[in-house]
């Protein structure tokens, strides 16, 4: 056989390869109290990409405390998209593991944060302990539920927007410190991530107060009725901004960067705030913002940029080996 | 003086009063406070308890997290093998040993009478990514060489791409792992088919299993033989290859059709210069045919192999044809010869196992504690090869001598397998070869007699 014959055989090979990826299977790596979310988010984009290509698109989910899902993503886990709880997770895998782009959070609006939500206290009905705001939870015999910052995005946010109350209340970073250590000394049981912490609080039945992503405390509410649990707003707390990632290198290899990348500009669609916004996230769009205003209450946020120079600082100065939080919890 | 009196008594009588309604009332007051003391604790051990719960179902599920991280080994009968905690790596280690002892009960060949270590292998085989499955594969039997080393891509169970040295998809006995087959020699009509080659193939399961398909471009080998793994392509030409195997009812379960398989396979190419094949062997591996040394080819080799299968509980039916022809010359007697082959092996499992293409497996292994045997299979086969009169034409210049070879072999085998578990299998086989010649029968050597060979073989294969 003359090599014309053969390159003619692998031209027939690639041409053969090219026709069969009509069915694309995409994995989104996301953070804890997202579930419920996706899988609504899921079948309506599923829907709207089947009637734009043809394609069947089926979207896997993987679920964890932002850190470990960060981690297992840097580890090999062969996410086309991440949708985690905090930027720095998402840097952390651009800058280990090489695999996203280090622009990525230019690459769709708001800083690539589709939607965003904020920090609140969750009790038990009739609110025995009386806890009204962050100095409450410092007080001798209440328990408080957070999962561990050194794996959950949340919990990471909950410990920013409890340093950011006691620096307004004190005025200094060592009154912060200490309020926050006097915090975590209520802490009894530390979860990997926010759904677990919601387990331990609403389904175990322990502690007085679970600080939850705003979004989980009203899930718990809808699942567990409002005669069980009630929301206590705090006087502050912080801007929480979950941020979304085209995985670029593991998408290019699958093949799957278009659909990859379509799936979280959907997000930003009408359809896709709407989504976001019955799923108790603050959505970014103003037409689903007012839609929802009625659900989410108006509170004083901290944002992580103007009060703590970003994820980067934030990341290395509290929460990497031996930063604030291992100080403090190592201490208790 | 009467009225303070009575003012004092009155006075005296209220506290009297007070005071005993008041000793209850601090009573119960303490008791409730008790109580609630109480239920203060009882709320705080609960807490307790609660916490300790939870953190040790937190550490459970951290164990188990890290448990699932750990690569997982498996180690039981017929299988070594280490697979990522993802299942998208791994390494399986398989080996081949089979020890041999031949017996010639015809006279030509007593002198051959002997032990064998047949094949004695190693097999590396796995995956990475899920995706490259490989296969290394050295023989430490007989001549020491480099079987297979080839990477599958499993881009699709329809579109898998092969590169590397792997067995060229024409020969459906070759095809056959060796440790599975009925017999423990091939039969002489794989004489006929191309052994082990370098190339690159596409094949895949169509039709949900129901057809096999495979294309491929090799540097070219004639009958019988492996390929080196180098270059030895001639003139820069391949040898093209195809195959279809349809399984059509191969997923209706109550079908008695369902272990029905039958295709075709080709594959040609242009060889010059170079000596065509390695000769042919009996059941026995004797040698009844070869070319002269100074034969080569000379142009186009075709190989064209009709083939099917028939698998029904424990009965077992192969059969192949085989068409080879090649463009070969000895100086200037150039020549296109055409040799042919058939097979037709039967197998029957006594102890009721199915039988299939992949092999037997027996229900218990033996076990004279237990009491058990493992399985029996009786098998039965009939082969021929018919050489071309054209090879022997030429006189001094044939490409083959006459008088050395003979010009066609047929061969009966009748044998038993038991099978002492799904590794282990002892093989007591009976075979004859009956040689015809384009002229006399040779005097003297390996031909001067029928060839009636008793070989038995106990081989481990995991």
């Amino acid at each position: 056989m003359k090599l014309t014959s053969l390159l003619a055989l692998l031209a027939a090979i690639a041409i053969a390869g090219s026709s069969l990826a009509k069915d694309v299977q995409l994995l989104n790596v996301s953070y804890d109290p997202t579930r419920e979310l996706y899988v609504e988010y899921n079948a309506a984009f599923a829907k709207y990409w089947k009637a734009r290509t043809g394609d069947t698109v089926t979207v896997k989910q993987s679920h964890g405390g932002s850190g470990k899902q960060a981690r297992a993503v840097i580890d090999g886990l062969p996410a086309d998209v991440v949708t985690l709880a905090l930027a720095a997770d998402i840097d952390a895998i651009a800058t280990n593991a090489k695999i996203i782009t280090p622009d990525w959070q230019q690459q769709f609006a708001h800083n690539s944060s589709p939607y965003t939500s904020t920090i609140v206290f969750l009790v038990r009905k009739g609110n025995p302990m009386a806890i009204k705001d962050w100095n409450d939870l410092v007080k001798p015999g209440v328990a408080v539920i957070t999962p561990n910052p050194k794996t959950s995005g949340g919990a990471r946010w909950n410990f920013l927007a409890a340093w950011a109350y006691a620096r307004r209340q004190t005025g200094t970073d060592e009154g912060a410190r200490k309020f926050v250590g006097a915090l975590f000394k209520n802490v009894p049981v530390l979860d990997t991530g926010a759904r677990g912490s919601t387990t331990t609080f609403v389904q175990r039945g322990i502690g007085d107060v679970l600080l939850a992503w705003e979004n989980e405390a009203f899930l718990a509410l809808k699942e567990f009725g409002s005669d069980q649990f009630e929301i206590v707003v705090p006087s502050i707390s912080i801007l929480a901004e979950p941020p979304v990632a085209v995985v670029t290198k593991v998408a290019k290899k699958k093949g799957t960067t278009d659909v990859a990348k379509a799936y979280l500009e959907y997000l930003y669609s009408d359809e896709g705030q709407d989504i976001a916004g019955r799923n108790f996230y603050r959505p970014t769009s103003e037409k689903a913002l007012a839609k929802y205003a009625g659900v989410f209450p108006k509170l004083d946020l901290v944002t992580i940029d103007k009060d703590f120079g970003g994820w980067r600082k934030a990341q290395a100065e509290f929460f990497s080996d031996n930063g604030v939080f291992d100080q403090i919890y190592l201490k208790n | 003086m009467r009225n303070s009196v009575n003012s004092l008594r009155a006075a005296g009588l209220l506290a009297a009063l007070t005071a005993s309604a008041l000793t209850p009332l601090a009573a119960q007051t303490t008791a409730n406070s008790e109580l609630d003391s109480l239920r203060e604790q009882i709320r705080l051990l609960d807490q307790k308890l609660r916490v300790l719960e939870r953190n040790y179902e937190l550490k459970e599920e951290a164990a188990a997290a890290s448990a699932k991280k750990q690569p997982k080994l498996t180690v039981g009968d017929g299988r070594i093998e280490v697979v990522s905690s993802d299942g998208a790596n791994s390494l399986r280690l398989r080996g081949l040993v089979q020890a041999d002892a031949r017996f010639y009960l015809d006279d030509a060949n007593a002198a051959q009478d002997g032990f064998v270590l047949r094949r004695a292998r190693l097999i590396f085989e796995g995956k990475f990514s899920d995706i490259f499955q490989y296969v290394v594969q050295p023989e430490f039997g007989g001549t020491v060489q480099l079987l297979d080393a080839n990477i599958n891509a499993v881009i699709a169970p329809e579109f898998q791409v092969r590169v590397g040295r792997f067995k060229t998809p024409i020969g459906l006995e070759q095809l056959q792992s060796d440790s599975v087959a009925f017999f423990n020699e091939r039969s002489v009509a794989t004489n006929l088919t191309p052994n082990r080659d370098v190339g690159v193939s596409l094949h895949g399961d169509v039709f949900t299993n129901r057809l096999n398909y495979e294309v491929g471009a090799f540097n070219g080998q004639l009958d019988g033989g492996n390929s080196p793994t180098t270059n030895l392509n001639a003139e820069g030409d391949f040898t093209a290859v195809a195959r279809l195997f349809a399984t059509p009812f191969v997923n209706d379960k109550d079908s008695a059709l369902k272990g029905l398989g039958f295709g075709i396979a080709a594959g040609t190419g242009n060889y010059k210069t170079g000596a065509p094949g390695i000769g042919y062997r009996t059941d026995g591996q004797q040698t009844f045919f070869a070319y002269r040394g100074t034969t080569v080819t000379n142009g186009t080799a075709t190989t064209i192999s009709p083939q099917a299968y028939f698998y029904t509980g424990p009965l077992g039916v192969l059969a192949e044809y085989v068409s080879s022809s090649s463009e070969l010359a000895n100086g200037a007697n150039a020549r296109e010869i055409t040799n042919t082959a058939l097979n037709l092996s039967v197998g029957y499992v006594l102890t009721g196992e199915d039988s299939g293409y992949g092999g037997v497996r027996p229900k218990t292994n033996f076990s004279p504690s237990a009491g058990t045997w493992g399985a029996f299979e009786i098998v039965g086969r009939y082969a021929r090869v018919d050489i071309d009169d054209a090879v022997f034409a030429g006189g001094a210049t044939s490409l083959a001598a006459p008088a050395t070879n003979a010009s066609a072999v047929t061969s009966y085998g009748l044998g038993l397998n038991w099978y002492l578990s799904r590794t282990v299998r002892a093989n007591f086989d009976l075979f004859q070869s009956k040689f015809d010649f384009s002229g006399a029968r040779p005097a003297t050597g390996a031909l001067s007699d029928d060839e009636t060979a008793f070989i038995t073989r106990v081989q481990v294969s995991f």
